[in-house]
């Protein structure tokens, strides 16, 4: 099987993830623009940062037969160091055009600042302008009241909830997102968001329509093969074949196609992992990892 | 230069593409502004076909290598030789708006990008200022990125200095790119750069690994006591490619101090005076890494 892990922060890992993931079926990914747990006191460093991701990154997921693509975008959190913020603005025109960006993100809110207003405001104006997705951060705390007023912001400036995936959803938040025609992404990621459990259970009651799923796998404990794990156990629970594509590789390349920047196309005919394509004396590429073995711990709680 | 790369282009690309480039490099000509320019670069990939190669006759590479010696559009896609041409656009602007911008573009550029501003060098006006941003490109561990610079781009045989001429083609050695692309690789070579690759393939040699054949063209020209020991190596070690090297080395010498070697390569001899085996021949032999997403080396 094939899977679109559509977040997942790739410059937090390592090459023994790639390999992994690779092995465990992960075809694309998308890596949204986030805070890196530092954070930043320079326009400079978000400049390397996107360069990462447009560049270096790209470059190191080709090697594993991993196709990357990025969205851009100012996040929540450092919204609210607005010197700063302002000078990030003013770089994000030069990356929205690029090629295999697939939309602005993440943005949307952390602590609900008028702030974070503001910069979600300013980036959707821009999605609008240059026609590309968004993908929302939702707020860790008092998240349900977050998302809606997410919802409600985006739609004031009349942006099309078809092109918007809401991200980091759970029971509480999913009914409103999916009734009032977002994308809905679920995050497994242990401990601190959503089980894998509670994602079966969530596609029991809403079926897969305009659901996603994703690892958001990053610099905490994280699981990159959350993805397809969380298909082993879809599987397991009796959820149809059809229905597992639906959201852990179809929704997410339907969604973030409609950048025009991502088809299957970009994959069609990939050999997987090439070890040829490595540079002699200085391979990324170190020896084997036993997939199997981490696919067999399926559960993630 | 447009005149002959536009017709290249137009051959494979939509024609809708062809019109919003036309379109773009007149606004541009008639008010160049920094941030049109900027999307008008990144939005190529919006406009041409992203896997989409060009095509080019042999008459019109030949017109192309008599503008630029050296230079050559072989094996580019649609995005490389569509920012070219748009390059040449700002090439008309004024020498610090034309530097500020090309800064600007390599300081925000994906890696298609990186690797169309370096194949422009040799197209584009005040060549002695780009010098630095070519040497800081070269130190890229991205295969596409080296290649544009290193290979079939005229721009480091006409503007490195000696030391930056080396580290380019030991680099280029050491990552297996194919030497026989590399323009200038015979007019430019020096005793020292043959010190280097002589070092380089000890160093392999004692850790049981090879250097590509290719390698020894660079010693060609300085034969020293050392390089006549490496050949004798080659010759008692080596794989027939290897002897095929060492045969274009020691034809290539002619004197006394090979002379003692003439008889172990009789083979290559005839090969080399029948013009089968040169080093281009001998480049094409041989197989190089596939590049950036599984495609084939740029050919």
């Amino acid at each position: 099987m094939r899977f679109f892990d559509s977040h997942v922060h790739m410059v937090s890992r390592t090459t023994d993830d790639y390999q992994r993931m690779a092995a465990a079926g992960v075809t694309a990914i998308v890596e949204p623009s986030f805070w890196q747990g530092q954070p930043r006191t320079e326009v400079g460093t978000f400049k390397d940062y996107f360069n990462s991701l447009i560049g270096f990154e790209r470059f190191r997921a080709s090697q594993f037969g991993i196709k990357h693509y990025c969205t851009i975008g100012l996040n929540p959190k450092e919204a609210n160091n607005e010197k700063l913020a302002e000078a990030v603005m003013e770089l994000l025109p030069l990356y929205i055009c690029k090629e295999g960006v697939v939309g602005i993100g993440e943005i949307g809110f952390d602590d609900q600042t008028k702030a974070e207003e503001k910069y979600l405001r300013w980036q959707a104006q821009l999605a609008l302008e240059a026609d590309l997705p968004i993908q929302i951060h939702t707020p860790h705390r008092d998240k349900k009241a977050g998302t809606i007023r997410t919802m409600d912001v985006l739609e004031d400036l009349g942006v099309d909830p078809g092109k918007v995936i809401i991200d980091h959803n759970n029971e509480e938040t999913v009914k409103a997102v999916l009734d009032r025609g977002y994308w809905a992404a679920f995050t497994i990621y242990p401990h601190t968001k959503l089980g894998n459990q509670r994602m079966v259970e969530v596609m029991m009651e809403y079926g897969a329509e305009r659901i996603v799923v994703d690892s958001a796998a990053d610099w905490g404990i994280s699981d990159p093969l959350a993805v397809p794990k969380t298909a082993a156990l879809m599987k397991d629970r009796g959820i149809t074949l059809e229905q597992i594509e639906q959201v852990t590789y179809f929704n997410p390349l339907a969604a973030y196609g409609q950048s025009g920047q991502v088809s299957e196309e970009d994959w069609a005919g990939s050999a997987g992992i090439d070890p040829t394509a490595l540079f002699e004396g200085n391979t990324l590429l170190r020896g084997g990892m036993d997939v199997e073995t981490a696919m067999s711990q399926y559960l993630i709680e | 230069m447009r005149d002959l790369l536009s017709p290249i282009l137009a051959a494979t690309a939509p024609a809708s593409a062809m019109t919003w480039l036309s379109d773009t490099i007149r606004d541009q000509e008639t008010s160049f502004q920094k941030r049109p320019f900027y999307y008008a670069f990144s939005g190529v990939s919006r406009h041409f076909d992203k896997r989409g190669s060009v095509e080019v006759t042999d008459e019109q590479s030949q017109a192309l290598d008599g503008q630029v010696p050296g230079f050559s559009v072989k094996g580019w896609d649609q995005f490389r030789l569509a920012r070219v041409i748009l390059l040449l656009t700002l090439g008309k602007q004024d020498k610090a708006t034309f530097l500020e911008t090309i800064a600007a573009l390599l300081n925000t550029a994906d890696l298609r990008e990186q690797a169309a501003i370096y194949s422009a060098f040799p197209l584009l006006p005040h060549q002695a200022d780009l010098v630095e941003a070519a040497v800081d490109g070269l130190r890229s561990n991205i295969i596409d990125i080296f290649d544009s610079l290193a290979l079939q781009n005229p721009f480091p045989a006409t503007h490195f200095s000696k030391e930056e001429w080396n580290q380019m083609v030991l680099k280029a050695i050491f990552i297996s790119r194919p030497i026989y692309k590399i323009f200038g690789i015979e007019s430019r070579s020096n005793a020292d750069l043959a010190d280097g690759v002589s070092y380089l393939a000890h160093e392999r040699w004692a850790a049981g690994r090879k250097l590509t054949p290719e390698a020894w063209r660079n010693c060609a020209a300085h034969v020293s006591d050392g390089i006549v020991a490496d050949l004798e190596h080659l010759l008692s070690e080596g794989d027939p490619i290897d002897h095929e090297a060492a045969a274009l080395v020691i034809v290539r010498d002619g004197s006394d101090r090979v002379r003692h070697l003439q008889e172990r390569i009789e083979a290559g001899l005839d090969a080399i005076s029948g013009g089968s085996l040169t080093w281009e021949r001998l480049g094409e032999k041989l197989e190089f890494p596939a590049t950036l997403n599984g495609s084939p080396a740029q050919a």
